[in-house]
């Protein structure tokens, strides 16, 4: 690694708009290269901006912050996870308990946005980037050639010249459309989550969950989203509880029921209310997610810019299992290794930035978004959202249910009877639990 | 269990009543979240544009219900309360109705426990 | 020399928070006026904060917006008004014009100018709600009870206070804001006062309103009037029936002769 002097031709190197975990970690590699870098957030603060479910995974800060966990601001680590398929009365959990994941190097963590993004910027910082908050970039500055070579700002005197701009601004990217790296917009490759945080005091918290000391469980939901497709999410920090749904914005309109009427409506089912019973709304938020993964991704790479995180879509949300937090960190990491590479080569065209698009193939970043490329539109298709929570909960009732003196019917027999109930077809089951075990399995 | 004005929850039924959770009102919901609001609007809505809109997405979909039909026929639009995430912009389909920005640097919604 | 007194305090919501520190809509009028005047007068601004090293945040940010030079007068605790005046004074002896705000955004007494112009013998306009320039001086508007208005004419030395929101801060230039973040800010460690005084804190209590006596000839018709409701703004009630647009004009008008309203 070269020290380099302040570029001549441009202020800085690099600038990365967006302090989020993208941007930040793009900014503390190239930083720590010794590039001069410009971290730009438009909000008072990292994170300030930031609302998401509630779990981090990590792990991939290893290669960046060692022993991260010692001084990671985060609510509880998770040690319990559970999936629910909801009908109107029934509910059916998957749960999984794993102790080990409550123990270095840990596994996922809830974590509120706004100090985790902020601590991630103070490493960016302590690596050497300048971080300029209260600062939106409004537009990118390019050559006579095109080739991007800044951001405006919405500053008096505000341009910031740079030979690598990395937008890492978050779902909206409004500089990634600007370069013309996104053919289209399109809603229906959209989730809104909306989400209350709510306070109860701790040890109310461990009994409600089952949960010690940092302990702290994950659930996620399907079928309780009365008719818009998405899922549900409940989450434990210390002493408040996340709960909150996410809902596919071209179903929302048309079904003419409010965000939060869905979240008031799970918070009534009888397996969620004795769990949230009794919080005090603390805050009420939402934000947006690009959910359509491979099918919306645009171009990552541009001549003079990159593009990382949620605003290169590569949020993974296989439905309703997201994770965004890594996948953004991740390749912002990738980001800003490749800026470094074509700074010190001399040469920030699109081919000498293509490092990137490397890096994120051969990584987990495109490999678990190739691997996993049907599970949305599986999960959030009206099969999975409307008949099958249904169909697979009378199925399990019929299991456990005790009639005597009638004898038990065989699971096949009610299985079928069950299906051809829900008006599901067989083929249709079959194909659809065929992806389901191709992304998966 | 006791609610928080100290009765004893006897009845569970009780706490699927639609009011269990103390009946916040919108605007009381909206206040647990931090607005810096600066005097010029982030977003602006062309009501003209919307008067003769049939879907009315923006009125059911926004988060933090800025959209408000008026009875005859316009859209009121508020961007005060905003938390800029983009869904009006996403599901309204008719062309100039809203103009999107994200608000100047430092002002707008800041988020603290989410 | 131009001194502005900012004062750094943590967001009440958020105590121990320092993200959500800041200075009140009422210190930021007070730099603006600062630096519009120092640009008049051809002089620099010096921006001092009393307070712990996270304050440095809103010096810099002085400094971005026009600042010439930033003081850190260091204090970890709770000091009373008069201290504060005091390491203030004692940093800045040769200050010919100092701009506070009205309040902080913790709510205190608004007392530190008060104090600081008696430390640096300086005339004084306190709670100033519109500033005009008069060659080298300055005509500060207060306000006063029943919606009058007191004109100051006010001359160097002097120390004015001003309410929030009575000039908008300038945006710092993103170069500016850049610069700042290395710029140089002095930490004055002050002199431990001779005798330490306890710092008394009070709960918040909204100033006294001193009210016109009751109307009536004998002792028994003024009790009357006092125990009858809204009697003490009786003379302020009017019902009318009018146009929205005429009712909105009569609203503003009775607005601006109650001195709500310029
Ligand atoms: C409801 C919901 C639940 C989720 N649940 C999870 C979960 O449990 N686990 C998980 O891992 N992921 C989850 N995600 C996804 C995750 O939040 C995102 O994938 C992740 O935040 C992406 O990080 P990022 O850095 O790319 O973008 P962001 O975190 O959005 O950061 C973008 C940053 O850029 C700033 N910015 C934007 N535009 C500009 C501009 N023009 N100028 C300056 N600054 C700008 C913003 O203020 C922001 O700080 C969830 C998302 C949502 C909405
Ligand atoms: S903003 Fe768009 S969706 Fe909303 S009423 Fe106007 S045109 Fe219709
Ligand atoms: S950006 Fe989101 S919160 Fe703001 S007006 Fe649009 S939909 Fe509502």
């Amino acid at each position: 690694m070269t020290a380099r002097s302040v570029p001549t031709d441009r202020d800085v190197d690099v600038v990365v708009v967006g302090g989020g975990p993208a941007g930040s970690c793009a900014a503390l590699v190239a930083a720590r290269a010794g590039l001069s870098v410009v971290l730009l957030e438009r909000g008072p603060f990292p994170g300030s901006k930031n609302m998401y479910g509630g779990v981090v995974y990590p792990r991939i800060l290893d290669e960046l912050i060692p022993e991260w966990w010692n001084d990671v601001p985060i609510q509880r680590w998770v040690t319990r996870r559970s999936t629910m398929l909801l009908t109107e009365t029934q509910a059916l959990t998957v749960d999984f308990r794993a102790g080990a994941w409550g123990a270095p190097p840990y596994n996922g963590a809830t974590a509120y946005r706004p100090d985790f993004d902020n601590w991630l910027a103070c490493h960016a910082q302590a690596a050497g980037a300048q971080l300029i908050t209260s600062t939106t970039a409004t537009g990118l500055l390019r050559d006579s050639a095109g080739t991007v070579i800044g951001v405006r700002t919405d500053r008096p005197d505000g341009d910031l010249t740079a030979h690598v701009v990395i937008a890492c601004d978050g779902v909206n990217s409004f500089l990634a459309k600007e370069a013309g790296l996104y053919e289209h917009t399109d809603a229906k490759h959209f989730t809104l989550g909306v989400k209350e945080t709510l306070a109860l005091p701790k040890h109310v918290i461990d009994e409600r969950f089952g949960v010690r000391g940092r302990e702290g469980v994950d659930i996620e939901i399907i079928g309780a989203t009365g008719g818009v497709n998405g899922g549900g999410f409940l989450y434990t920090n210390l002493d408040t509880i996340a709960i909150g749904v996410v809902l596919k914005l071209s179903k929302l309109g048309a079904q003419q029921q409010r965000p939060e009427q869905i979240i008031a409506t799970l918070k009534q089912h009888p397996a969620i209310a004795p769990l949230v019973q009794d919080g005090e709304l603390k805050e009420y938020s939402a934000h947006i997610i690009p959910e359509a993964g491979l099918t919306m991704m645009p171009k990552m790479t541009t001549d003079g810019m990159l593009v990382a995180g949620d605003a290169a879509a590569l949020c993974l949300a296989a439905g309703i299992w997201l994770e965004g937090v890594n996948f953004a960190m991740a390749s912002g990491m990738y980001a800003g290794q490749a800026a470094v590479e074509a700074v010190q080569a001399n040469d920030t065209s699109a081919v000498g930035l293509a490092g990137y698009q490397r890096r994120l193939s051969d990584t987990f970043v495109l490999k678990d978004h190739r691997k996993l490329r049907r599970a949305p539109a599986l999960v959030l298709s009206d099969r999975v959202q409307h008949l099958y929570p249904g169909m697979v909960a009378n199925v399990v009732e019929r299991m456990f249910r005790v009639d005597n003196p009638n004898p038990k019917p065989g699971v096949r027999r009610i299985f079928n009877q069950e299906r051809k109930r829900a008006g599901v077809r067989r083929r249709d089951l079959l194909r659809d639990g065929w992806t389901g075990f191709r992304s998966f399995g | 269990m006791t609610d928080h004005t100290g009765h004893t929850r006897a009845h569970p039924a009780e706490i699927l009543a639609p009011n269990a959770w103390g009946g916040m009102s919108f605007q009381e919901r909206m206040a647990t979240a931090e607005f810096r609001i600066h005097h010029q609007p982030h977003i602006v809505v062309d009501g003209k544009v919307c008067a003769d809109c049939s879907t009315r997405e923006c009125v059911v979909a926004c988060p933090a219900n800025l959209f408000v039909p008026t009875s005859d026929g316009g859209i009121v639009f508020n961007h005060e309360q905003c938390f800029e995430c983009g869904t009006c912009y996403l599901v309204c389909n008719r062309e100039g109705a809203i103009s999107w920005h994200y608000p100047e640097g430092g002002h707008g919604v800041v988020f603290r426990r989410t | 020399m131009i001194l502005a007194c900012l004062k750094w305090v943590t967001h009440p919501g958020e105590p121990h928070d320092e993200r959500f520190a800041g200075i009140s809509p009422a210190d930021q009028s007070a730099l603006e006026f600062a630096l519009v005047q120092a640009a008049a007068l051809g002089l620099g601004v010096t921006a001092v904060t009393v307070g712990p090293a996270g304050a440095e945040k809103v010096l810099r940010d002085a400094l971005a917006c026009g600042a010439q030079r930033a003081v850190r007068i260091h204090s970890a605790g709770t000091l009373s008004s008069a201290e504060v005046a005091d390491a203030l004074a004692a940093a800045a002896p040769a200050a010919r014009w100092v701009w506070c705000g009205d309040y902080s955004l913790d709510r205190g007494t608004g007392s530190v100018p008060a104090y600081l112009a008696a430390a640096l013998d300086a005339q004084q306009a306190l709670g100033v709600i519109s500033v005009a320039w008069q060659g080298d001086g300055v005509v500060a508007t207060r306000r006063l009870d029943g919606g009058r208005r007191e004109l100051l004419s006010v001359a160097a030395p002097a120390v004015i206070s001003v309410e929030g929101a009575t000039a908008h801060l300038r945006r710092a230039g993103l170069g500016a804001l850049r610069a700042a973040a290395s710029a140089t800010i002095d930490v004055v460690h002050p002199a431990a006062p001779a005798h330490i005084d306890e710092a008394v804190v009070r709960a918040y209590r909204p100033r006294a309103r001193a009210l016109a006596a009751p109307l009536g000839e004998q002792p028994l018709d003024r009790l009357r009037a006092l125990a009858a409701t809204g009697a003490a703004t009786a003379t302020r009630v009017e019902t009318v029936t009018l146009a929205p647009p005429a009712a909105a004009a009569r609203i503003a008008a009775a607005l601006r002769e109650w001195g709500y309203l310029d």
